[in-house]
């Protein structure tokens, strides 16, 4: 079965599934019938993104000349869709007096880079590694 | 659910269950994968607090 899925995919749509594995935690895996996959994904790593914020954690801004504001950035901005929707609506200010605010931080960064280690599974599954 | 020790174990409970799905295929696999991860890393989050507790700041 997951020979027939490499050998249906073709090279763009490789780079489609990943797009789409970004913009939307476990869409990679849901796209490639990996439904528990994806659903787990989808579930677990919005949650945590949201509980990130919940917890007063901030969205950091591109920042070339703040190094590990800008590595920040990009850790932040592997979540895909639901980051844009924070910014959008206004959350992810962050109060750095809060007591929960590097713990926000942490779950927030992380949740991005799950969602980067996420996306390489769902390379692999298309490329047939897996 | 704001503690210390209970943000630590609600982010050892997501980065496990994200690591097992990633990790393991089945469900039971990933159950039990999950499981032992968790223990792990709330154990070794106690282990080295502790280590760190006759430490000056």
């Amino acid at each position: 079965m997951r020979a027939t899925t490499a050998d249906r995919t073709q090279p763009a749509a490789i780079y489609l599934i990943c797009a789409a594995a970004w913009v939307v935690p476990g869409l990679g895996h849901l796209l490639q019938g990996r439904r528990q996959k994806g659903i787990i994904f989808l579930v677990a790593l919005t949650l945590m993104f949201v509980y990130g914020l919940w917890l007063e954690g901030r969205l950091f801004p591109f920042q070339i000349s703040e190094p590990l504001v800008a590595l920040a950035f990009i850790a932040d901005l592997g979540i895909g869709l639901p980051y844009f929707i924070a910014k959008s609506i206004g959350v992810g200010a962050g109060r750095v007096v809060a007591i929960t605010y590097e713990y926000g931080n942490a779950f927030v960064i992380v949740a991005g880079l799950l969602n980067m280690l996420v996306v390489l599974d769902a390379f692999d599954i298309a490329k047939g590694r897996k | 659910m704001t503690s210390h020790f209970g943000m630590m174990v609600v982010f050892a409970l997501f980065v496990s269950t994200v690591f097992a799905t990633l990790m393991r295929d089945q469900p039971r696999e990933q159950l039990l994968f999950g499981a032992r991860l968790l223990v792990g890393f709330v154990g070794a989050g106690v282990l080295i607090g502790w280590l760190l507790y006759p430490l000056p700041l």
